[in-house]
């Protein structure tokens, strides 16, 4: 089946559950995801929405799949632009593996549809994100945020 | 489907990358290996084994070279067994005081198993590049799950 996918892999120094927390708490989101967040039980079944500060709500869906703190499964739909919307819902699964020091996190986003525009703004945003979150979560100092002196950040 | 691309943002100058990069002693500390050239448009470039034995892991001929920015080499089995993909290495400025890193791994069609080598090394090298320029802290990470590359 035709198919679009983007894959991002990265390590961060930082222990598993933070990095779980750090994905799925509003107040650690808003931090590192350039002042965005996400609103969900993360129960599998529940609803889950993400919403931006200059757009509102962006994109939204429903959680397939979940087993704290090791991976969650979204199926996530773009809200806000009528030709991402357009294409329907992705599936997102995020994995999380204790690598001694480090979180090995793999990002996998997938829709069955052949050269997909979501999946192109989506490897676009995905980068940012997750170095935002490295920076985060290893210095206290995410990028765009010049808010949080390093101590606070952590906790 | 077989191009390699992988970006990453760093609190960091685009110096400093190019010298993760391009300067032996700077690459050791997160790539745990060295890469060994004049860095010249033509010259060869050696991706040597970390132990101190200068083992070629990897070799090729650099293809393009603008410090800090760009940096095109090949990247070839030493035993030239398969034909060599190409890696290219983008510095950009992205935000204040941060810079953004595009590798792209190309031409890798004919050589799959190093197709799956080094998807699975570069984040683990670009991770640990990321941590050392922001805080100075590495980590063996061939010491850990994956293979080399």
């Amino acid at each position: 089946m035709a198919q679009s996918s983007f894959v991002y892999v990265t390590y961060i120094r930082s222990p598993q559950q933070k990095v779980w927390d750090a994905l799925t708490k509003p107040e650690f989101q808003k931090l590192y995801w350039f002042g965005g967040h996400q609103e969900s039980s993360w129960k599998k079944g529940a609803e889950w929405k993400m919403f931006m500060p200059q757009h509102g709500l962006t994109d939204s869906g429903e959680i397939l799949e979940s087993d704290p703190p090791n991976r969650v499964v979204i199926k996530w739909r773009n809200e806000f632009k009528p030709e991402l919307k357009a294409e329907g819902y992705s599936q997102c699964v995020y994995e999380l593996a204790q690598e001694g020091e480090l979180t090995k996190l793999t990002i996998v986003q997938t829709i069955e549809k052949e050269n997909a525009q979501f999946i192109q703004a989506v490897s676009g945003g995905w980068p940012r994100i997750l170095s935002s979150l490295q920076s985060f979560l290893e210095t206290g100092r995410a990028h765009g945020d010049t808010r949080m002196p390093a101590e606070q950040a952590h906790e | 489907m077989s191009d390699y691309v992988y970006v990453t943002y760093i609190y960091t100058t685009a110096q400093k990358v190019w010298d993760a990069i391009t300067k032996p002693e700077f690459a050791h500390r997160y790539w745990m290996h060295t890469n060994v050239s004049d860095w010249k448009p033509g010259s060869r470039w050696e991706h040597q084994h970390g132990d101190g034995s200068g083992k070629v892991l990897i070799d090729g001929t650099v293809l393009e070279s603008s410090p800090p920015r760009r940096l095109v080499m090949t990247w070839s089995r030493p035993d030239h067994s398969q034909e060599p993909s190409r890696v290219t290495f983008d510095i950009a400025d992205y935000a204040p005081g941060i810079i953004c890193l595009t590798i792209t791994h190309d031409q890798l069609e004919h050589d799959p198993a190093m197709a799956a080598s080094v998807s699975g090394g570069w984040p683990k090298v670009l991770s640990n590049l990321k941590s050392l320029l922001e805080t100075g802290k590495t980590e063996n990470i061939w010491l850990t799950k994956g293979k080399e590359g």
